[in-house]
């Protein structure tokens, strides 16, 4: 089984080529990391995964369906049952920490007792059960950021992609949410599709690595392996 | 050092002392008798039933307007701003018209297909479609024409329908439609994509759009509501024409026909009150609710499929039931002998309108200019002055005329009140918001290191407001000119008002002349108006065109 399964696809963003003949696999509880500088294509991956983009060549397969094949949606966003964080965080200004957590659970049907469970607990896992009744401009931003965490999980995705999610936080913030991501996903065991352009978080989350340059990918490779590679390494 | 506050200061004193000193006028004229403190007018005016039913029926025809505009509008504004659809701009276009012209336009256009010379009766073959009176102005019960033939019962069920509230809530919200369509569009091309991609992980788009898009533009959409509200309540002319007795027609009667103007100020004021308390209650409500839209570069579009086929389909089809057969009948109901005598009676109004329309357009885009450089500033202020602006909009046209002349009617300053000068001054106050908020926008989107930029190398405030903030706010410039110019030439409520003798502009000669014209003439006189407000729109979009074309 494999958890998502770029087949040589090619993507174009605004009439531009963003992404060029990229061909990846994931398996299931890894944690991949797309490293490289702004404008490489990294976000493309995750919209074209994410099915807020369809590729015009190739197949984005999800747990050996056919998401999106040849300029055509296949599954829709909704349909593709996997969470994400991005890098404004993208709350919901006028929802309350408990109802970003509710939208989710509600458009899948999940029952009220069993939502309540999940949302609890899960505001517990990111400590925010205290602030479930907050609006997030009430928030500071590392509890905003566990927001948008919490609401990715929430429906318990088998695959999480997140955007950068560490770059408007500071330093010191951005470590300690850094440790709290990875223990997360070692507990839960999600699939994680991560990135960045800081080399350091880079090599703190990953597992594997796939650099990219001008919509292609250069290497990939496990975490020692590309920093082995790196120059001055 | 003291040129950006001393300007600033300048423009909230001349602006709030120009805007707001009619309004005292017309409240210390309303107050007074023989320069005593009374409430007589007040007492005289609500001690007769028919001002209170005037008022419920103004009440009930904005609500009927604003609920149909609503209900149409946001569909529209989320078809025509969210899907990926075709000849999206044409159908905004083509909504956008009755918003150019002069609102009785329309109801002229009804008129024209459904009266007892219109196009309908024309149609229908047993029908002899004879010559009666030519006048335009319905007469009392309202059919002859297709009276005793088998359409009579067709046309006097439309009949009835045109002459009062339906007619009225129909034309009214034609006119009105595109406010809420356009702001719909635009305020939904504000929203952040990435609070509508994380909400489309789970959600279809009918769910997105209602739970994450449409809360978060609500602000935007109830002030609008809020507008055409005020607007359908202030709105003088449809029923005047349609025979609806609203509120606003109590003040021109008190003023033009019993030559009453104290008792014409006391008509006026809770209009004005009524303005001052709604906008307040809108305004507070905003301040409350979550501001946090960011103008994007991108927005998220639907993929529209056959649905989009089929709402475009009924969007076709609502286009030409409600702007295209009244307008086009409108248009074609004119003869060439009716342009030519159209011609000559009117040219010299029209001429007038275009001038008055372009000299009140120059000058509300330069006020427009330094009410967004204020507005800019987020200070008390600056809220205070948008606050008014906002308020100056929204206030019937007939009550701001009231108080213009209130104020400047004097043997003092008529040599002022006589000439165009206070038609102009009346544009500048009614529509300074439009201007302002439409450079509001131009000047926040330009980055401030581009300012900061230039006040290092040495360039003083005004200098970089003339080398730096002018030039890159030129299209803002463009528009704002554009739209002042649009309103001022279809203004008809202050003008009916205010013009100086001899010298009315269009849209009140054709007023006038609907009483005891052909409606040949008349229509052929709309036309004109017509060519007229959208001539410069037309090179816009040429112009626009060929500066994107590579």
């Amino acid at each position: 089984m494999i958890a998502l399964d770029f087949k040589h696809v090619w993507a174009s963003y605004r009439g531009k080529p963003a992404v060029q003949d990229f061909s990846l696999q994931l398996n299931p509880g890894e944690r991949w990391v797309l490293l490289g500088p702004s404008g490489c294509g990294k976000t493309t991956v995750l919209r074209l995964a994410a099915g807020f983009l369809a590729p015009d060549q190739g197949a984005v397969v999800l747990d050996n369906k056919t998401a999106a094949i040849d300029g055509r949606l296949i599954l829709e966003p909704e349909q593709r049952g996997l969470g994400m964080v991005f890098q404004d965080f993208a709350l919901w200004p006028h929802l309350s920490v408990h109802d970003h957590l509710a939208f989710g659970l509600k458009a899948r049907g999940v029952d009220k007792a069993e939502r309540e469970r999940r949302i609890a607990e899960t505001l517990r896992l990111v400590r925010l059960d205290s602030k479930v009744g907050a609006r997030p401009g009430e928030l500071s931003g590392g509890q905003q950021q566990r927001v948008a965490l919490a609401r990715a999980l929430v429906t318990e995705p088998k695959l999480l992609l997140m955007d950068e999610p560490l770059s408007s936080l500071d330093f010191e913030l951005g470590l300690e949410l850094r440790r709290e991501i990875l223990a997360l996903q070692e507990r839960l065991g999600f699939t994680l599709l991560y990135v960045t352009h800081n080399l350091d978080e880079a090599f703190a989350i990953a597992q594997r690595i796939v650099v990219m340059r001008e919509g292609a990918i250069v290497r990939v490779g496990s975490t020692a392996e590309i920093k082995a590679s790196m120059p001055g390494a | 050092m003291f040129a950006k506050p001393a300007t600033l200061t300048l423009t909230i004193m001349l602006f709030l002392g120009i805007g707001l000193t009619p309004l005292m006028a017309l409240l210390v004229s309303s107050l007074s008798v023989d320069g005593a403190f009374s409430l007589d007018r007040y007492q005289y005016l609500w001690s007769s039933p028919k001002p209170l039913q005037l008022f419920g029926h103004s009440l009930l025809l904005a609500g009927l307007t604003t609920l149909i505009v609503t209900v149409l509008g946001v569909p529209l504004g989320i078809l025509f701003g969210k899907c990926d659809l075709p000849w999206r701009t044409p159908f905004l276009v083509l909504f956008t018209l009755p918003l150019l012209i002069p609102p009785y336009f329309l109801s002229l256009g009804w008129f024209s297909l459904l009266g007892r010379e219109g196009w309908l009766v024309r149609f229908f073959p047993d029908n002899p479609a004879g010559q009666p009176d030519c006048t335009v102005k319905p007469p009392e019960g309202c059919w002859a024409g297709i009276a005793q033939h088998e359409s009579e019962a067709v046309a006097r069920i439309l009949a009835d329908l045109l002459f009062g509230l339906p007619g009225c809530a129909l034309t009214l919200s034609t006119v009105f439609l595109p406010l809420i369509i356009l702001v719909t569009a635009m305020l939904l091309q504000t929203v952040n994509p990435h609070m509508e991609e994380a909400a489309r992980l789970y959600a279809s788009w009918r769910r997105v759009l209602f739970y994450i898009t449409l809360p978060a533009i609500f602000p935007g959409i109830l002030f609008m509501t809020l507008l055409v509200f005020m607007l359908t309540l202030g709105e003088v002319t449809v029923p005047l024409y349609l025979r609806y007795d609203a509120y606003p027609t109590e003040i021109l009667t008190q003023f033009a026909a019993f030559y009453d103007f104290d008792s014409a100020t006391a008509t006026a004021s809770p209009l004005a009150l009524l303005a001052f308390l709604m906008l307040t209650a809108e305004w507070l409500g905003r301040r409350r609710a979550m501001p946090d839209l960011r103008p994007t570069e991108t927005s998220l579009m639907i993929q529209s499929g056959l649905c989009g086929k089929l709402a475009v389909i009924i969007a076709s089809g609502l286009a030409l039931v409600i702007v295209v057969m009244p307008l086009g009948a409108l248009g074609l109901y004119a003869s060439l002998d009716d342009f030519s005598e159209a011609w000559t009676r009117g040219y010299d109004a029209l001429l007038r309108s275009l001038l008055y329309a372009a000299i009140g357009a120059s000058l509300l885009t330069v006020t427009g200019f330094f009410l967004g450089l204020l507005w800019r500033e987020r200070t008390c202020c600056s809220g205070i002055t948008q606050f008014t602006a906002l308020l100056l909009l929204i206030l019937p046209g007939t009550v701001l005329g009231i108080g213009l002349i209130g104020l400047w009617n004097k043997p003092e300053t008529a040599w002022f009140y006589a000439s165009p000068g206070i038609l102009i001054m009346g544009y500048v106050i009614q529509y300074a918001a439009l201007p302002g908020g439409i450079l509001h926008a131009a000047l926040t989107r330009l980055p401030p290191s581009l300012e900061q930029a230039a006040a290092l190398s040495g360039a003083g405030w005004w200098r970089r407001l003339l080398l730096i903030v002018l030039p890159l706010s030129w299209r803002g410039l463009l528009l704002a000119w554009l739209v002042s110019y649009l309103f001022c030439l279809r203004d008809t409520g202050l003008a009916m008002l205010v013009y100086p003798p001899g010298e009315d502009t269009l849209p009140v000669r054709i007023y006038t002349l609907m009483a005891n014209s052909r409606f040949g003439l008349v229509a052929a006189l709309c036309t004109l108006l017509m060519v007229a407000a959208l001539s410069p729109l037309a090179i816009f979009g040429l112009f626009r065109k060929r500066k994107e074309s590579p």
